[in-house]
C-alpha cells in the first residue's frame, strides 16, 4: 500500500445533517486535497458550503451533527474521538468567513486578539515572537501602518482591511490548510480583486493547501486549479477550471455557466427612446451636500463629510440613466437628493423647469407625484402592518383621496400583482412581490420619473429579467424615464442607455452604454470594469488596473484629483489640481488630467 | 486628552442639571399648600409674627428672587439652615416660638456631610452583597439560556422583584435580630449594624442585575465572534471570561447608572426602618417636619451624586468597549 | 445565513402573524405567564367582588375581638375573621382586599397614566427632533437625577394625600424613564426604510408617526409596562408605610404593616397577611411582565 504524502485532508463520504434526521445538508461529500494546493468549490448560496467548510474544521453549527463519513488530517481521522490525534482547531487548519466586520470582539484591539489567538494554539512561542510575528504579517497584507493598527479596535477598520486582518489571523499559526468560505462575498469589487490576489499569492508563497469556497464563478476563475461543483450538499463534479468552463459535465454546472452576467460578449443594447431635441426632464446643477459628524470627544468641534460634491447632469426624458460606484462613493446621497428627501447644501435640482427648492410643502406634495423613489430593501421599504391594498392606497390618501379600491386593483394588476393578494400582508409575499408593490404605490400617481434605488440586486436573475420586462412596458405605455442607481455593472448594462460613473462624490464619467463598456475613459472606469465578476475575455488587462489601497475617507479629501491616490496613471498635475468633468468626445464626459493632457498634445501637434 | 475633553463637557452638563432640579424642587415646594413659616413659628403664634418672619426670611419674595438668593449661597457651599433642627441636635419643639433667623440651628451642609458617608457605606455594602448574590446566578443563566439555570434566574429574579422591601426588613429584624439575637438591627454603633440594612437592599437590587446579566449575556454567547473564536483556537474559559463576559459588561454597567435612583430610593426606606442615622432617614425625618432647606440640601445633593456616578459609568463602559460613544 | 439551507427550512406557519400577537402567543405559551394570569385574575376579582358582597366592615373597631389569630391558630380564632383581627379588632381579610383593591388601582391608572404622558413626549421628542427634543430629553434628564421616591414623599409630605394626588405624584415621577425609551425607539423607527418610503410617497411627520411609527413602537414597550404596575404598588405600600399614602381609616398595605410593628411578637399575622397579599400580587404581576418581556427580546432578537 502506498502512502500519499503530499495528501493532507480528505473528506470521505462526509455527510451532515440534523441529529433528528430529516433532509441531510451534505451528502456523501469526497475530496482530496495535497499541499501547496489551492482547491476552489463553487455553490450558490443555500447549496451546503458554509456547512461544508465548518465540518472540514470540526466546528459544525448547532443544531447539525456528523451523520456519517470522516474528514482526514495528515492520514488520522479527526472526528474520530478515540483516535489520538495532534490535530488542533485554529492551528493546523484554520477558516475564514465571508463576516470580516463581525469576526472579532469588538472590545479590544485588532492586533491584541490575533497574538491571543496565536499564544492559545501557539503555546511554545513566546508573547514577544507572537507580537512581531502579527506586526510582520499585518505588513505582508499590506495594511498601512502596522504598528498602529496593531492597537486599533475592529469597528475603525474598513471592510477590505479587516479581511485583510483576518487572513492574518489564519495564517499566523502556520496551518497547513486553510478554509477561505466565500472571503470576498460583502466586499466591492475592486477591493475583492485585491483581496483575491493577495490571498493567491499568500497560498503560494506559505504553502498551505487551500479550499476556497465562492458562489461567484468568476472569483473562482482567479484561482483557475482543480475546482468542484457544490449543489444542493453533493459533489457533482470535479475538474480544472478551464475545463469546467469549457465541458462542463454536470445540467448544473452548465446552468450556472450560462446564469454569468455577460458584459462585453453580448448581443444586447439597450435603445435609447428620447428625442435629442427634448428638454432635460431633471436637471442636477452642481450639487453638493456634505453631513457633520461631531469629532468623537470633542465638544464642538465638528467634520465635514463630503458625500456628494458639485455632481451636475441632465436627466433627458424617455432614457434610462444609469448611476454606478461602490459603496461610499456617494450613490445614496445622491439618490436621496433626486428623490427630494434631503435637500443639496448648494446647488439645485430642476423637474420640469421647477426648482424643487422653491415650492411651498403643499406644492411638493403635488409635484412629488411627478417623481417618485423605489428603495432599495423589499423587505423593510413597506410598512410592516399595513396590508397591501392599504399600502398601495396610502399614496392616494395622502392627497385626500377616498374609495379608491378600483383604482389600486388597476395598478396591481398593470404591476402583475394579483388581486387575491389586496388584503394580504406583506410579510408572506416574496421578494419580487414585494417589489411589485412599491412600483405600484409609485405608479399609481402617474410619474414621470421613477428613480430605482439597487431595485434589481435583490433579485434572483430569472425575477430580474420579468422586472426588467416590466418596466420596459410601463415605460412604452406611460412615457416613463428611469434613473437606475446600482452596484451592478452587468444589470446596467442591460438595462441603462447613459451611465454616469461615481467615485467619491463625484461623477468622473458619464458615456452611452457601449461607449462606456467598450471604450471607457478615466483609468477608475477601466478599473471598475477589469474587477466585474464575468467569466468573459476582458478588452483590457486587468492585471495593468488592479487597483492599491482604498477610497479615501471623505472626511480628509486629499487636495486634486480624488482618485490620484489609487490611479496606475498618477502623474504630477493630478496631486494639486481637481480635473474638471468635460466634455472629451461628442456626449463622453470624463473627468481626468489625462485625457486633457493627450488632447492638448493633439492641439500642440496640430 | 479624549477623556479631559469628555469630563470637561460631562461637568458643565452635570452642572445643568443639578441646577435644573435644584429649580424643580425649590418650585415645587413653594407651590404646594401650606406654609413653612407657620410651622417654625408654631400654630399659636399671631399673625403679624407670622408675616414678620416670613418677611425677615425673604419668604414673600418672588420664587425666582428666592432662587437667586439661595443658588448664591450655594455657590459658597451654603444650603441654608435647617428650618427645625438646632445646632445641639434633636428637633425643636413643635409649639415653641424659635427664631430661625438665628445661628443657632443647623447648617443644612453640616447635616449632609455628617450623614453622607454611613448612606454611601450602606450603599457600596449592598452593591457589594447584590453583586456577590446575582453574578453566580446571572453567569449560570446567561450562559445556559435553555437550561434550568436559566429556569433558576428567571425564579430568582421574579421572587426577589415581588418582595417589598419594608416588609422583608421588618421580618428579618423580627426573626434575626429579635428572635435569634444574630445581627444588630437599630441603629449604629459599629460597622455590623450595616449588615442587615445592606442586605435587604442587596434583595431588591439584585433582580435587575440578574436580568441584565442573563439577557446581555445571552445576547453575547449568540455574536458571530464568539462562535468564531472557537474555530480560532480559543478556549471555552477564554471565550467566555476574556471576551463574552467584557461585552455584557456594557449594558450591566450602565443598568447600574440607571438603577442608582431605585437604589437610593431603597436607602430612604431601609434608613428609616432600620433607624440608620443616614441621608435617607433624614429626609424622611426632614419630610414629615416639614423641614425645606434641608430637603432641597438633600435633593441637590442626590443629583450631584447622581450624575458624578452617571459621568463614572459612562467613562467605565468607554473604557471596556471603545464604540460608546462619549 | 447560509447555515440552514433552504432545503431544510421548514416554513414557519406563524410568520404571517403580526410581531405583537407572537409576542403574546409566545408568552401565553408558557406556564409562568399563565400562572401569574390566573392569579393576577382570582385576586383583582376577589377584591372587587367579595368587599362588595361581605357584610364585614373593614374599618369597624370592635375591641372585644381583637388580635384574633387566623383560622385554626391559637384558641380564638373564628370562621367570620379567616385572617383573624388587628389590634382595634378589625377584620384582616376585609382589609387586606381593601388594601389590594386601592394598591391596584393605584399601580394600574398610575402606569397607564406614565405611560401616556412619557411615551407622548417621547415620541415627539425623537420623531420631531430639534430644540422639542432639546427641551424635553433635558427636563427628563433632571428629573431622572432625583429619586423618585424623594420627589413623591416632598410632595405629598407638604400636601394632603389623597388617591387621585398619590396617583398623579407617582405618575410625574414615572414618566421620565418612559419618556427615553419612547424617544430611542422613535428615533430607530425613525430611521427605517419604511418611513422614507412613506416621505417619498409625500405623508408628513405627523401622518407616518401617528398612523405607522406609533403602533409599531409603543405595543413592545406596554408589554414591559406591566412590570411597573408591581412597582407602583410597591411604591404606594412605601408611601403608605411612611404614612404618606392613603390616609387612615381606609387601610392600605404600607399603613397595615407599619402599624402592625408594635405587635410583631404578639400578633405576627397582621403584618404577615397584607405582606403575603402583596407578595403574591406582585408576583402574578412580576411572571407575567417577565415573561412578556422574555418573549419580546426573543422575538425581537431572532426576527
Amino acid at each position: 500500500m502506498t502512502v500519499d504524502i503530499s495528501l493532507i485532508l480528505e473528506a470521505r463520504d462526509l455527510t451532515v445533517g440534523p441529529p433528528t434526521g430529516a433532509a441531510n445538508v451534505l451528502d456523501g461529500v469526497s475530496f482530496k486535497l495535497h499541499s501547496s494546493e489551492i482547491f476552489g468549490i463553487y455553490g450558490e448560496s443555500g447549496a451546503g458550503k458554509t456547512v461544508l467548510s465548518r465540518a472540514l474544521a470540526h466546528w459544525l453549527p448547532e443544531g447539525l451533527a456528523y451523520r456519517g463519513g470522516s474528514v482526514f488530517f495528515a492520514g488520522r481521522d479527526i472526528l474520530d474521538r478515540s483516535a489520538k490525534t495532534t490535530w488542533r482547531i485554529g492551528r493546523d487548519v484554520a477558516y475564514i468567513g465571508s463576516k470580516p466586520q463581525s469576526s472579532l470582539d469588538p472590545t479590544q484591539p485588532v492586533g491584541v486578539q490575533i497574538a491571543e489567538k496565536l499564544r492559545s494554539v501557539r503555546p511554545e512561542w513566546t508573547t514577544r515572537d507572537c507580537h512581531d510575528r502579527v506586526i510582520q504579517l499585518l505588513t505582508e497584507v499590506r495594511i498601512p501602518s502596522p504598528k498602529e493598527r496593531y492597537w486599533e479596535y475592529p469597528s475603525k477598520f474598513s471592510g477590505g482591511m479587516m479581511q485583510r486582518a483576518m487572513i492574518v489571523d489564519a495564517i499566523c499559526a502556520e496551518p497547513a490548510v486553510l478554509i477561505a468560505d466565500n472571503v470576498t462575498q460583502p466586499l466591492d469589487v475592486t477591493i475583492a480583486a485585491q483581496i483575491v490576489a493577495l490571498l493567491h499569492d499568500l497560498c503560494l508563497r506559505h504553502k498551505m493547501a487551500t479550499i476556497y469556497l465562492s458562489s461567484s464563478l468568476a472569483t473562482l476563475g482567479q484561482f483557475g486549479g482543480r475546482t468542484a461543483v457544490l449543489h444542493r450538499g453533493r459533489l457533482v463534479e470535479e475538474q480544472a477550471f478551464a475545463e469546467l468552463i469549457r465541458a462542463p459535465r454536470s445540467d448544473y454546472t452548465s446552468r450556472a455557466i450560462a446564469s454569468v452576467p455577460r458584459i462585453w460578449s453580448t448581443s444586447e443594447r439597450p435603445m435609447s427612446r428620447r428625442n435629442t431635441t427634448d428638454e432635460p426632464l431633471m436637471r442636477i446643477q452642481d450639487a453638493h451636500r456634505s453631513y457633520r459628524a461631531r469629532k468623537r470627544g470633542t465638544f464642538n468641534t465638528y467634520r465635514n463629510i463630503l458625500a456628494v460634491r458639485g455632481v451636475s447632469f441632465d436627466i433627458m426624458p424617455r432614457e434610462n440613466f444609469g448611476i454606478v460606484g461602490e459603496s461610499g462613493c456617494g450613490k445614496s446621497t445622491l439618490t436621496r437628493l433626486l428623490a427630494w428627501l434631503e435637500e443639496p447644501d448648494h446647488g439645485q435640482i430642476v423637474l420640469g423647469g421647477v426648482s424643487l427648492r422653491t415650492l411651498t410643502p403643499q406644492q411638493l406634495i403635488e409635484k412629488r407625484g411627478e417623481f417618485q423613489l423605489i428603495l432599495q430593501d423589499p423587505y423593510n421599504a413597506l410598512p410592516p402592518r399595513t396590508t397591501v391594498g392599504r399600502t398601495i392606497e396610502e399614496s392616494l390618501r395622502i392627497r385626500g383621496g377616498k374609495g379608491l379600491r378600483e383604482r389600486v386593483m388597476a395598478a396591481m394588476q398593470e404591476v402583475g400583482l394579483p388581486g387575491r393578494l389586496y388584503d394580504e400582508l406583506p410579510n408572506a409575499l416574496s421578494t419580487g412581490e414585494r417589489q411589485r408593490i412599491s412600483i405600484a404605490r409609485a405608479l399609481i400617481l402617474s410619474p414621470k420619473l421613477l428613480i430605482l434605488d439597487e431595485t434589481l440586486s435583490a433579485l434572483d436573475q430569472g425575477e430580474q429579467a420579468k422586472l426588467i420586462e416590466l418596466f420596459s412596458a410601463l415605460q412604452d405605455k406611460n412615457d416613463l424615464t428611469y434613473v437606475f442607481i446600482s452596484h451592478d455593472l452587468a444589470m446596467v448594462r442591460k438595462v441603462c442607455t447613459r451611465i454616469a460613473v461615481m467615485y467619491l462624490g463625484e461623477m468622473v464619467e458619464i458615456a452611452d452604454n457601449h461607449e462606456l463598456f467598450f471604450d471607457p475613459q478615466h483609468p477608475y472606469t477601466k478599473a471598475l470594469l477589469s474587477a466585474a465578476p464575468t467569466l468573459e475575455e476582458k478588452p483590457f488587462d486587468p492585471n495593468d488596473y488592479l487597483l492599491e489601497g482604498e477610497p479615501p475617507s471623505p472626511i480628509d479629501i486629499p487636495p486634486g484629483c480624488s482618485f490620484a491616490s489609487r490611479c496606475p496613471k498618477v502623474f504630477g498635475r493630478c496631486r494639486v489640481e481637481t480635473p474638471r468633468l468635460r466634455e472629451h468626445k461628442a456626449g463622453r464626459f470624463a473627468a481626468c488630467h489625462l485625457l486633457d493632457e493627450m488632447e492638448d498634445g493633439r492641439t500642440v501637434a496640430a | 486628552m479624549l477623556i479631559l475633553e469628555f469630563l470637561a463637557k460631562r461637568i458643565a452638563q452635570g452642572i445643568l442639571i443639578v441646577v435644573l432640579t435644584s429649580l424643580i424642587i425649590f418650585t415645587l415646594l413653594r407651590v404646594v399648600p401650606g406654609d413653612p413659616v407657620r410651622l417654625i413659628v408654631g400654630g399659636m403664634a399671631p399673625d403679624n409674627v407670622v408675616e414678620e418672619v416670613a418677611n425677615k426670611m425673604g419668604l414673600r419674595d418672588p420664587i425666582i428672587v428666592q432662587y437667586a438668593h439661595y443658588m448664591a449661597g450655594l455657590a459658597h457651599g451654603d444650603l441654608g439652615q435647617s428650618y427645625i433642627r438646632p445646632v445641639s441636635g434633636g428637633v425643636a419643639a413643635g409649639g415653641q416660638y424659635v427664631d430661625p433667623t438665628k445661628s443657632e440651628m443647623a447648617p443644612v451642609a453640616d447635616l449632609i456631610v455628617e450623614r453622607l458617608p454611613l448612606t454611601l457605606q450602606l450603599g457600596g455594602m449592598a452593591l457589594l452583597f447584590a453583586l456577590i448574590m446575582s453574578f453566580p446566578i446571572g453567569l449560570a443563566g446567561g450562559l445556559h439560556q435553555h437550561g434550568w439555570q436559566n429556569t433558576l434566574a428567571f425564579g430568582v429574579q421574579s421572587l426577589f422583584v415581588s418582595i417589598p422591601n419594608f416588609w422583608l426588613a421588618i421580618i428579618l429584624i423580627l426573626f434575626l435580630s429579635v428572635k435569634l439575637n444574630l445581627l444588630p438591627a437599630l441603629g449604629y454603633k459599629g460597622f455590623s449594624y450595616v449588615l442587615l440594612p445592606a442586605f435587604v437592599l442587596a434583595v431588591e437590587i439584585s433582580p435587575f442585575i440578574i436580568r441584565t446579566l442573563t439577557t446581555s449575556l445571552g445576547e453575547v454567547m449568540q455574536a458571530p465572534f464568539i462562535d468564531e473564536a472557537r474555530v480560532r483556537g480559543l478556549s471555552r474559559r477564554r471565550i467566555i471570561y476574556s471576551h463574552a463576559l467584557r461585552n455584557a459588561a456594557v449594558p450591566l454597567i450602565n443598568l447600574l447608572g440607571i438603577q442608582l435612583s431605585t437604589l437610593i430610593g431603597g436607602v430612604l426606606v431601609i434608613e428609616y426602618i432600620f433607624d440608620y442615622p443616614g441621608l435617607g432617614n433624614l429626609t424622611v425625618v426632614s419630610v414629615l417636619g416639614r423641614d425645606f432647606p434641608v430637603i432641597q440640601g438633600i435633593a441637590i445633593t442626590t443629583s450631584a451624586v447622581f450624575v458624578f456616578i452617571n459621568i463614572l459609568v459612562d467613562l467605565v463602559a468607554y473604557l471596556i468597549d471603545p464604540r460608546v460613544e462619549i | 445565513m447560509t447555515v440552514i439551507s433552504t432545503d431544510v427550512a421548514v416554513p414557519e406557519p406563524t410568520r404571517t402573524m403580526s410581531v405583537n400577537r407572537r409576542i403574546l402567543a409566545a408568552a401565553w405559551g408558557t406556564r409562568s405567564f399563565r400562572v401569574g394570569f390566573f392569579v393576577f385574575v382570582t385576586l383583582l376579582l376577589v377584591s372587587i367582588i367579595y368587599p362588595e358582597l361581605s357584610s364585614i366592615s373593614a374599618t369597624k373597631m370592635v375591641v372585644k375581638d381583637k388580635f384574633l389569630p387566623p383560622l385554626f391558630l391559637g384558641e380564638k380564632w373564628s370562621w367570620i375573621h379567616p385572617l383573624g383581627t388587628d389590634q382595634l379588632g378589625r377584620d384582616m381579610l376585609m382589609r387586606c382586599l381593601i388594601g389590594l383593591r386601592y394598591s391596584l388601582l393605584i399601580g394600574i391608572v398610575t402606569v397607564v397614566l406614565v405611560f401616556l404622558i412619557g411615551c407622548g413626549l417621547g415620541l415627539l421628542a425623537g420623531f420631531k427632533g430639534k430644540w422639542w427634543e432639546m427641551i424635553i430629553m433635558r427636563i427628563t434628564d433632571a428629573q431622572l437625577s432625583v429619586p423618585m421616591i424623594i420627589l413623591a414623599i416632598t410632595i405629598l409630605g407638604v400636601s394632603r394625600p389623597t388617591v387621585p394626588t398619590i396617583i398623579i405624584v407617582l405618575a410625574l415621577s414615572g414618566w421620565p424613564l418612559y419618556a427615553r425609551v419612547a424617544r430611542s425607539a422613535a428615533i430607530t423607527e425613525r430611521g427605517k426604510e419604511y418611513v422614507r418610503g412613506l416621505r417619498v410617497l409625500g405623508a408628513t411627520d405627523w401622518r407616518i408617526l401617528l398612523l405607522y411609527a406609533a403602533p409599531n413602537i409603543l405595543p413592545p414597550i406596554a408589554f414591559v409596562a406591566v412590570l411597573d404596575v408591581a412597582r407602583m404598588m410597591i411604591f404606594e405600600a412605601i408611601l403608605g408605610f411612611l404614612g404618606l399614602g392613603i390616609q387612615p381609616p381606609t387601610p392600605s398595605f404600607g399603613s397595615i404593616i407599619s402599624d402592625s410593628r408594635k405587635y410583631l411578637i404578639n400578633a405576627w399575622w397582621i403584618a404577615t397577611s397584607p405582606g403575603v397579599f402583596l407578595a403574591v400580587a406582585l408576583t402574578a404581576i412580576n411572571l407575567m411582565g417577565s415573561t412578556l418581556e422574555k418573549a419580546r427580546n426573543r422575538i425581537y432578537g431572532g426576527a
